[in-house]
């Protein structure tokens, strides 16, 4: 072991040539001048700068585009461009241009009513209905002249602060330039792939960009008229070489296409429709004769019953005030409608989601396909699907079950997923070692294991469900949702609210009674 | 110690793990150019698991495989059971070639005759300890009554009577290292797996257990294979010892045979820091009896199995040095400076 000298502390110093050189390297040009003002910088102890960039504080956006600094390119070629535009409209900017233009059709308008007066009198009517017109026009015109020197009396101001913004921001980028690239280059040096150097093409970049942006934005924001090219997408010029047929474009002749497939679709596929119906249909009669065929005291006691043993006396006694809340208000039979199409729902989704996502847990590779058809199956906003469902599968309480399948589903396949992922591998290597078959290693180890995610992906389903079955009256749903729509049309604020506290119930009821089973199951 | 080779237990003959998509390419390019493992990564991209590894593990024995982390030493051992899939080569279990065994086959073989013991004892936190012990019945289709009579005669063994019926959570890391190797023990198996059983718990349980577990494999006659990283611990439970370097055995042997004559300077490092008082006997070092030219009359004897501790023991006594005898004839004898070194570790 080489020896090892012990230094004072006070005396310790940093190798310079090692960090001058590293400077130099990451610096490239000018490099001379960036290891003084790092080593400024380094030794700076408050968190005021202490440097000033000249050339940054000069070329601005410029600089840092040679210097590949882009946060620092693009913060500040946004704050110059708003200094410049406020020079530009002080400079030129017709400031009282849409006063002129009032003062303009005012002029002519009154013109116009002197005219009909003159004539009125030449035909001997009553010329006082044109004059008082032409009167008010008159005024207004002396308004509108007002307005527009106090307009353009701004200009100066606004030139002047322009320039004092474009000062400051000068003197901002020239401060901080320096201590911006300085942390590039901290960056830099942990991870060579940060951009460094001085580099042309860099700079080039940067003044297309400026040049691109600049000079537009200016012109937009300062021109009373600008050229209304730049101020609307021209979809029509553009689409109109294209499309030669008369009173179409891109957006009707893809919404006409989109329309051919689904009446094909549902054309060709009817049985198939037909069958997803039928089998909606089936769950949610036999689940809304025994909610509401059932005589409605035993449908009460077994749910209060169910609460108190699934999830505690607390729950049970909510469970009861909320049953006496929607009993008393006579939202009784659509409440249990609500559950109903949720439970069809719900369990529509568990049968299927379950092992897809089990499946997906297993295979990462079909996993990568379906996650983004989940995200869109999330975010597609409800509306949108009701559509298609419509076209395909006409109106009513089983489409609407189906909308809220489709809505309901993400949630429990991703979490079963997830849960299987979660699973530790060593403990399915252990069962596999004493001679489980595959099959016995899901049943064994990773279902049990991944239960708990399991089960707060069927809970949070249920609760997507809900929110999804108040939507669905939009398509001839019935439940509480229906209340609700009929409220909305009609506005019926008290009607609305209260329609609106019973779903809150209901859901806060079935999300407790939820929650509060699978709890219990956990902690066994 | 050495066991003959007829009653291999196990036997594993030229086996290679190459993992990634162009292992048999890379396997290959290894035959035809002799290539090293960075080669191997950079050409193919292939990671060199297992190279060319042979040996043989007898009835009733414990082998262990020593080797630091990324050696290959897990990856070996689950080649036995065929957790993994060797890229080529042949494992026996018992005479049957493991990979040429069905589906079928290899879970039954699993299930009866292998047990395996892991590092992070792998229990599944759902069941018992009754029912973790009483899995591998489980899986082979054994009724209850069974499977609770065994998994509490099994945990009588391991010392848990009386745990039945917890969840492994509620148990300290020692008795759940327990409870696995009670799982292991549970369908009776010819062959114990043991990946690194003890590593994970702190030094003064894993002493505990290595005693345990000692005594246990030889009351029940169980064929072991045990993995390791730490010498101490092998030299400790095996009866031979295999070290294992980048995927390749360097040297197989039993632990005297290792800490006297290690095969390398890598093995050499290793064995360094092992005493050697318990490990080396006599006619290891001993030096013929014509070398001394004085006489020997009162010198004190010890037979050739003796070890250093004891020669030591005998030296301290006298001036003169120790002869060593196979029953009633001098075979060699120990002068002090040749005891010293051997303490050393046998420099000349």
């Amino acid at each position: 072991m080489s020896d090892i000298q012990v230094t004072a502390a006070s005396d310790i110093e940093i190798d310079k040539d090692a960090l001058d050189a590293s400077i130099a390297e990451f610096a490239e040009r000018n490099s001379d001048y960036y290891i003084e003002v790092f080593h400024k910088i380094h030794n700076r102890t408050g968190w005021l700068p202490n440097t000033f960039n000249v050339m940054a504080a000069l070329c601005g956006p410029l600089w840092a585009g040679a210097r590949a600094v882009w946060g620092f390119f693009w913060t500040f070629l946004l704050l110059e461009m708003i200094a410049w535009v406020q020079i530009g409209r002080g400079l030129w900017g017709d400031l009282g241009a849409d006063e002129m233009a009032k003062i303009e059709r005012f002029t002519a308008r009154a013109a116009e009513m002197r005219e009909k007066a003159a004539a009125a009198v030449a035909e001997g009517a009553d010329p006082s209905r044109y004059e008082a017109v032409a009167g008010n026009m008159e005024r207004a015109i002396a308004k509108a002249q007002e307005a527009a020197d106090v307009a353009s009396a701004q200009a100066m101001s606004i030139l002047v602060t322009g320039l004092v913004l474009l000062a400051v921001f000068k003197l901002v980028q020239g401060l901080w330039a320096n201590v911006t690239y300085e942390k590039q280059y901290s960056r830099w040096r942990i991870d060579r792939s940060v951009e460094s150097g001085f580099s042309t093409r860099n700079l080039v970049l940067g003044a297309i960009l400026v040049a691109v942006i600049a000079p537009l934005t200016i012109y937009r924001f300062t021109v009373s008229a600008p050229w209304e090219l730049i101020t609307a997408f021209p979809e029509k010029q553009i689409v109109g070489q294209f499309i030669s047929a008369e009173n179409e474009s891109l957006y009707t002749l893809t919404a006409k296409w989109f329309d051919e497939q689904f009446n094909a679709l549902a054309r060709n596929y009817d049985a198939f429709f037909d069958s997803i119906t039928w089998g909606i249909r089936t769950v949610l009669d036999a689940l809304i004769v025994a909610l509401n065929g059932t005589p409605w005291p035993v449908v009460m006691a077994v749910i209060l019953v169910s609460a108190w043993r699934l999830a505690g006396p607390r729950v049970a006694i909510f469970t009861a005030a909320v049953l006496t809340y929607v009993a008393l208000y006579g939202y009784w039979e659509e409440s249990m409608d609500t559950v109903a199409l949720v439970g069809a729902a719900a369990l529509f989704c568990v049968i299927v989601g379950i092992p897809l996502g089990i499946w997906f847990g297993k295979k990462p590779g079909a996993y990568r396909i379906a996650e983004p058809i989940l995200d869109l199956m999330q975010t597609l906003p409800a509306f949108v699907y009701l559509i298609p469902i419509i076209a395909l599968l006409g109106t009513g309480n089983p489409p609407g079950v189906f909308a809220t399948i489709f809505f309901g589903m993400p949630p429990v396949v991703r979490l079963t997923a997830l849960g299987m992922r979660g699973v530790p591998e060593p403990i399915k290597e252990a069962a596999t070692a004493f001679g489980a078959s595959r099959w016995q290693v899901l049943r064994d180890v990773e279902i049990p294991l991944a239960l708990p995610s399991i089960m707060a992906g069927v809970n949070q389903t249920i609760l997507m469900c809900l929110s999804m079955v108040v939507i669905i009256s939009l398509i001839g749903g019935q439940g509480l949702g229906k209340v609700i729509l009929e409220a909305l049309q009609y506005v019926a604020k008290g009607q609305g609210l209260l329609g609106g506290l019973a779903i809150l119930f209901v859901a806060m009821v079935m999300d407790r009674i939820v929650q509060g089973a699978f709890k219990r199951k956990d902690q066994k | 110690m050495d066991q003959p080779a007829e009653s291999a237990v196990v036997r594993v003959e030229n086996v290679w793990k190459i993992f990634g998509d162009r292992a048999k390419d890379a396997m290959a390019a290894i035959r035809d150019r002799d290539l090293t493992k960075p080669e191997v990564l950079e050409e193919f991209g292939c990671v060199v698991g297992v190279a060319d590894a042979s040996f043989e593990v007898g009835r009733g024995e414990i082998f262990c495989i020593m080797g630091l982390s990324g050696s290959g030493k897990s990856t070996l051992v689950r080649h036995v059971n065929r957790l993994i899939e060797p890229t080529t080569g042949r494992i026996e279990i018992l005479g049957n070639d493991v990979s040429k065994m069905s589906e079928r086959q290899l879970r039954a073989v699993r299930a009866k005759q292998i047990g395996m013991v892991f590092q992070h004892m792998a229990l599944m936190p759902h069941r018992s300890v009754r029912d973790n012990v009483a899995y591998p019945l489980e899986i082979r289709g054994e009724p209850k009554s069974r499977r609770w009579a065994v998994s509490e005669h099994t945990l009588e063994l391991v010392d848990l009577a009386g745990y039945e019926d917890r969840l492994p959570k509620e148990l300290s890391g020692g008795m759940q290292q327990r409870v696995g190797i009670a799982r292991a023990l549970a369908s009776d198996p010819e062959i114990l797996l043991m990946d690194e059983p003890f590593s994970a718990l702190d030094p003064l349980i894993r002493l505990q257990l290595q005693h345990q577990f000692k005594a246990l494999v030889a009351q029940l006659n169980k064929t072991t294979l045990f993995i390791t990283h730490d010498l101490d611990e092998a030299i400790h439970i095996g009866h031979r010892i295999a070290i294992m370097k980048d995927g390749r055995i360097v040297q197989i042997g039993t632990p005297e045979e290792i800490v006297t004559n290690p095969a390398d300077e890598y093995v050499r490092e290793f064995v360094q820091g092992i005493s050697k008082l318990k490990l080396v006997k006599a006619h290891s070092i001993m030096e013929p009896v014509e070398s001394y030219a004085k006489s020997l009359d009162g010198a004190p004897r010890a037979p050739e199995g003796a070890d250093l501790d004891h020669l030591i023991d005998l030296s301290v006594g006298t001036d003169q040095p120790i002869v060593i005898t196979d029953g009633d004839i001098e075979v060699g004898i120990v002068t002090k400076p040749v005891l010293l070194r051997g303490i050393q570790g046998g420099k000349a």
